[in-house]
């Protein structure tokens, strides 16, 4: 099934601080967070709903920076990195699941699939190629020319699934991608990121909810108290 | 194409309705604005044309007093001054009468002597060599011209459109008489312009000009053709000393460079008032770019979660607004060419009315002038993107920035608004007090006072919406509170809906304003200038004050008639000056007429009238001492019949005849330095209970063969105001298409918030509220919205009619102008915001009663 994990990391927090201003006050969101995680792992972020799980993946992906601390992916350390350089970063190396899909709706299911890869540069036809069979892949190839809202939230999120990992990024976060979907139907997801993650050697960092993923999951961490914890016994 | 801006151009086609009000409303502001442009370049045209057609190559022109140049002037010219290249001219404007079907046509009669033309005008030719080909031969033969009596040339378009042919006769109204002409040959030059130039021209010898107009051994002027440098001022020095007291010479483009100046100001108006559409136009655009930004927040985001940069997301808002652009300004320059040809015939009739005589026969189209619009339309299109495209790129990715989030953005931006408003309304008020006549600083005042009063309208919605909401409970219910709470709360809309409508409505209050008082002022002063019973003069075009003349035994014989108790004597001149022609009426009445016909600006009556009819004094209108700037007390110099002479102003008087001004002299002034007894008219008081109709048919009698336009006091006002809102109704008509231009942009922005709300909506059916209970709130809050901006629209309205009263139009026209404000205007305002928005709202409620909850919430 899985594939060992390479020995390096991938992902390093260190000492990652965050805060936000709420009402004139300062609420803090995660304080110290220290992390590592290594290639090809599949890492799963539990919590409370407001614990800082989608904050944390905002800071893995450069989108927000930290108030202290460090990200550092891939051996760059998004804090040097300016708002440009961020994002092309993200365009680069990090593909993203949503829990709302967030397909664009202007775009068929074959546009929303390769506009990261045009976003990275002129598209290849050997690119097209590869991204046209990652659709057959995800089950989808006959519905390349539909629009999004012809298809229903599974379809919408296997195509969000094949978006996310188009441009072959190194990176893969996934915020809570079974949380708008049946339990059967997230399963299918579920069974999908994790073929084309791992199997791909992908790092994958999940917020989710689901239980079903903590038994998969390489590594799971929770957040508690502003703090990112590491919870061993919970592995399978 | 990208996937992007694919993804760009298909959320403009799913959203036809607002993209299409996008576009009419980019349309409409691009096509008034190159409308007024091409009405205005078109006359301009037309003007130059002719006036080329009419000076040809002259250098220098002699000119003469109110009667002209005697004949005897040419010959001392040519024999004593020895110039070579001289021509004499006999002008003036003759009236083709109207035939059914066709209209009356004005024809620029030009007496030409044929022998001395050749270096003048090559489109006539010379005697037997055929400078232009004639429409039926090889060279146009000018003998008929000398010896065939009343003969007369004429393009060879015209003659078509006349249906006449070589040897046919025509009738010309000469000063009310029909006169026959016969038509001796055609013009048809090679080239466009000549031929646009000539279309309107009616060339005879200059022996039967003079003759048809009652000229007889009178020149208007003497063309030359002077050579450059030392040689050319021998030769005018030689023609100098051999001129009479009166003549002058004056560089030949000096007319053409003082018209122009003339109707300068009349211009800048209409292309500010049809920048007033644009800028409406813009408010449009603005909030049309915000409301697809807004609406995509989450899509924005999620791009730029993938990996889109801000760059890439201004350029995709940009990109958006640059098609909307080039769709509206595509459509805007077709439709202003459609419009303008209309236009042009406003424009048309307010220059002959008020300023000269100019025929325009086609639109012209000049690439300029589309490229202008084009740029125009594009570049502020864009501008107007700028902020929202701006506001685009600050989404942060993944959409974490909630509706509410924004609302609250927007609130505590208001007080900044607020303040940066309340600059503006400072600046354009510093603007427009800077003392001066600079027009274009005075325009840029008003826009920022506007653009001021724009920004101060959320500040104001939210507290007017305060206030309304207790009464809007007591009267609606629930639903009214939650009408007047949802303006409030989505203003980052709302506001811009209402400034939108502010700026608009209050354009209609402004100028509806300025023209009522306007009007009042002048039904004021015609009451009070025109006191007579009756009133004569040559029947002519352009004021009266071309050359027709009455002899002065006609008013003597009409002042004797029973019921007759007095005659007052006029006499209209036009003196030619190197800063362009001074018009000046010569008045023969009593000390106690004048004090009451003429209301002074400047001056103490008891001193300013006797000095006038002592003599050597002279008054002049508002209007003159504001263009050249002499003040009372200073001094005006004239050429009189006795050389130039100095008369001291003696006070300034009120008048709304012409924006050009006009001097006034006393009779015996006027005859002591010109020596001319001739009238261009003369009105009588009559006798308590004598019967005007009797009196009239009196005069004609003894005018014996001199053709009269007689009129009674009350026609004469009739007409005047006639000719008054004439001159205005193409103000009126910028006034509605600028409210052409709101109303779509409100119906735009009203559809599309109410059609956003199909959600919350969706929610309140679900909880049960009817579809009628839908309308309802619908319909109130678009009439909310309409009520606030009708009500802020009136001071802001007040304001700006204030503005055009007492600095616009005084700096453009020197006119005085008493601000009265009907209360009709007023309601009229709020009936057209209120009216606006709630027809705005019709369609919104309609789908939003009909569609069924399930399918509204499923929308989101």
């Amino acid at each position: 099934m899985a594939t060992a994990p390479s020995p390096a990391p991938l992902i390093e927090l260190r000492g990652l601080t965050k805060e936000y201003e709420e009402g004139g006050r300062r609420r803090v969101v995660l304080k110290g967070a220290d992390a590592s995680i290594r290639r090809g792992e599949l890492a799963v972020l539990l919590g409370r709903s407001g614990s800082g799980k989608s904050t944390l993946l905002n800071l893995l992906s450069g989108i927000d920076l930290a108030d202290a601390g460090e990200v550092v992916i891939d051996g760059v350390s998004l804090s040097t990195l300016s708002e440009r350089e961020r994002t092309l970063f993200r365009r680069d190396r990090i593909g993203f699941v949503f829990q709302f899909f967030n397909l664009i709706p202007t775009l068929t299911v074959e546009e929303n699939l390769l506009l990261p890869l045009e976003l990275k540069g002129k598209l290849r036809p050997e690119q097209r190629r590869e991204a046209l069979a990652l659709l057959e892949e995800v089950g989808l190839a006959d519905r390349a020319g539909s629009f999004p809202d012809r298809l229903s939230g599974g379809e919408q999120q296997r195509v969000a699934v094949a978006r996310a990992l188009a441009h072959d990024p190194i990176l893969v976060l996934a915020d809570e991608p079974t949380g708008n979907l049946d339990l059967e139907t997230g399963l299918q997801v579920l069974e999908l990121l994790d073929r084309l993650t791992r199997q791909a050697g992908k790092t994958m960092v999940m917020v989710t909810h689901s239980q079903e993923v903590v038994g998969i999951a390489d590594r799971v961490f929770r957040i508690e108290d502003c703090k990112l914890v590491e919870r061993v016994e919970e592995q399978s | 194409m990208s996937i992007l801006r694919r993804s760009s151009l298909r959320y403009l086609i799913r959203h036809p309705w607002q993209t299409g009000l996008a576009v009419v409303g980019v349309a409409l502001g691009v096509a008034v604005v190159v409308s007024i442009d091409l009405a205005n370049a078109s006359a301009r045209q037309a003007f130059t044309l002719s006036t080329e057609a009419v000076t040809g190559r002259t250098t220098h022109q002699i000119v003469g007093g109110p009667r002209g140049l005697p004949d005897a002037v040419f010959r001392r010219i040519v024999l004593e001054a020895g110039v070579e290249r001289a021509a004499p001219v006999v002008e003036d404007y003759v009236t083709l009468p109207a035939t059914p079907g066709e209209p009356a046509r004005v024809l620029h009669l030009l007496g030409l002597d044929p022998f001395s033309e050749q270096p003048f005008r090559p489109y006539l030719g010379a005697p037997g060599q055929g400078g232009a080909r004639e429409s039926s031969g090889p060279s146009l033969d000018l003998g008929p011209l000398l010896t065939r009596p009343a003969a007369g040339v004429l393009a060879s378009s015209t003659a078509q459109d006349m249906g006449l042919e070589r040897g046919n006769s025509f009738h010309v109204r000469v000063e009310g008489k029909d006169r026959a002409v016969e038509l001796v040959g055609t013009l048809a030059p090679e080239d466009e312009n000549t031929r646009r130039a000539i279309a309107d021209l009616l060339v005879m010898d200059v022996a039967a000009a003079q003759e048809l107009l009652g000229r007889v051994g009178r020149l208007d002027r003497i063309d030359l053709i002077i050579p450059d440098g030392a040689e050319g001022g021998r030769l005018l020095d030689r023609v100098e000393a051999v001129l009479p007291p009166g003549a002058q010479i004056l560089p030949a483009g000096s007319r053409e460079r003082t018209t122009e100046e003339m109707t300068r100001a009349f211009r800048l108006n209409l292309t500010a008032l049809s920048l007033l559409a644009l800028v409406c136009g813009l408010f449009l655009i603005y909030n049309t770019i915000t409301f697809s930004v807004v609406q995509r927040r989450t899509l924005i985001g999620t791009l730029r979660a993938l990996g889109v940069t801000r760059e890439e997301v201004f350029s995709l808002v940009l990109g958006e607004a640059a098609v909307v652009a080039l769709l509206g300004t595509a459509a805007g320059l077709g439709a202003g060419v459609l419009l303008g040809q209309g236009l042009v015939r406003l424009v048309t009739q307010t220059i002959n009315d008020l300023y000269f005589v100019v025929t325009v026969r086609d639109l012209a189209v000049p690439a300029w002038t589309l490229a202008k619009g084009a740029a125009l339309g594009v570049g502020a299109t864009l501008l107007a993107a700028l902020a929202p495209a701006f506001e685009a790129t600050q989404a942060p990715p993944r959409a974490v920035l909630t509706r509410s989030a924004l609302e609250a953005r927007l609130r505590r931006a208001l007080p900044r608004a607020t303040a940066l408003g309340a600059g503006l309304l400072l600046l354009g008020t510093g603007l427009l007090a800077i003392p001066g006549n600079r027009l274009g600083l005075s325009f840029a005042g008003l826009f920022a006072v506007i653009v001021g009063f724009a920004l101060l309208a959320p500040g104001a919605t939210v507290l007017l919406m305060r206030s309304l909401r207790p009464a809007m409970g007591a009267a609606f219910g629930v639903l009214g509170r939650m009408a007047a709470s949802g303006v409030v709360a989505a203003l980052s809309r709302t506001a811009v809906a209402i400034a939108a409508l502010v700026i608009a409505v209050s354009v209609t209050v402004g100028v509806g304003v300025m023209i009522d008082s306007f009007r009042r002022t002048v039904v004021r002063w015609l009451e009070m200038s025109l006191q007579a019973d009756i009133y004569a003069s040559v029947p002519s075009r352009a004021g009266g004050f071309s050359g027709g003349t009455i002899p002065p035994e006609v008013a003597r014989r009409a002042a004797a008639l029973p019921g007759v108790v007095r005659a007052n004597l006029l006499r209209r001149i036009e003196l030619p000056s190197p800063a362009g022609p001074v018009r000046m009426v010569a008045l023969g009445t009593d000390l106690a007429n004048l004090r009451s016909s003429f209301e002074l600006a400047e001056g103490d009556p008891d001193e300013v009238w006797p000095a006038f009819q002592a003599g050597d004094a002279v008054v002049v209108s508002e209007p003159f001492s504001h263009r050249t700037g002499i003040e009372a007390g200073g001094e005006i110099r004239l050429r009189t019949g006795r050389g130039e002479r100095a008369f001291r102003v003696a006070g300034i008087y009120y008048d709304y005849a012409s924006d050009r001004g006009i001097v006034l002299m006393s009779r015996s002034t006027y005859l002591k330095y010109w020596g001319d007894p001739t009238l261009s008219g003369f009105s009588l008081d009559l006798a308590p209970g004598a019967d005007p109709d009797r009196v009239i048919e009196g005069a004609r009698n003894v005018a014996g063969g001199q053709a009269l336009a007689i009129q009674s006091n009350r026609s004469l006002k009739r007409i005047s105001l006639e000719i008054f809102d004439r001159t205005f109704l193409i103000t009126s008509v910028l006034r509605m298409l600028a409210g052409l231009v709101a109303f779509v942009g409100v119906l735009s922005s009203l559809m599309a918030l109410q059609l956003e709300r199909a959600r919350e909506l969706g929610v309140l059916r679900a909880n049960g509220l009817t579809p009628g209970q839908v309308w309802q709130l619908v319909t109130s809050q678009t009439g909310l919205l309409g009520l606030a901006a009708g009500l802020l629209s009136v001071p802001v309205g007040l304001a700006l009619a204030a503005v055009m009263i007492y600095v616009i139009n005084r700096r453009s026209f020197g006119w005085t102008i008493r601000m009265e404000v009907s209360p009709e205007v007023l309601l009229q305002a709020l009936f057209l915001a209120l009216a606006a928005a709630l027809l705005a709202g019709l369609y919104p409620a309609y789908r939003m009663a009909r569609t069924s909850p399930a399918v509204a919430l499923r929308e989101e």
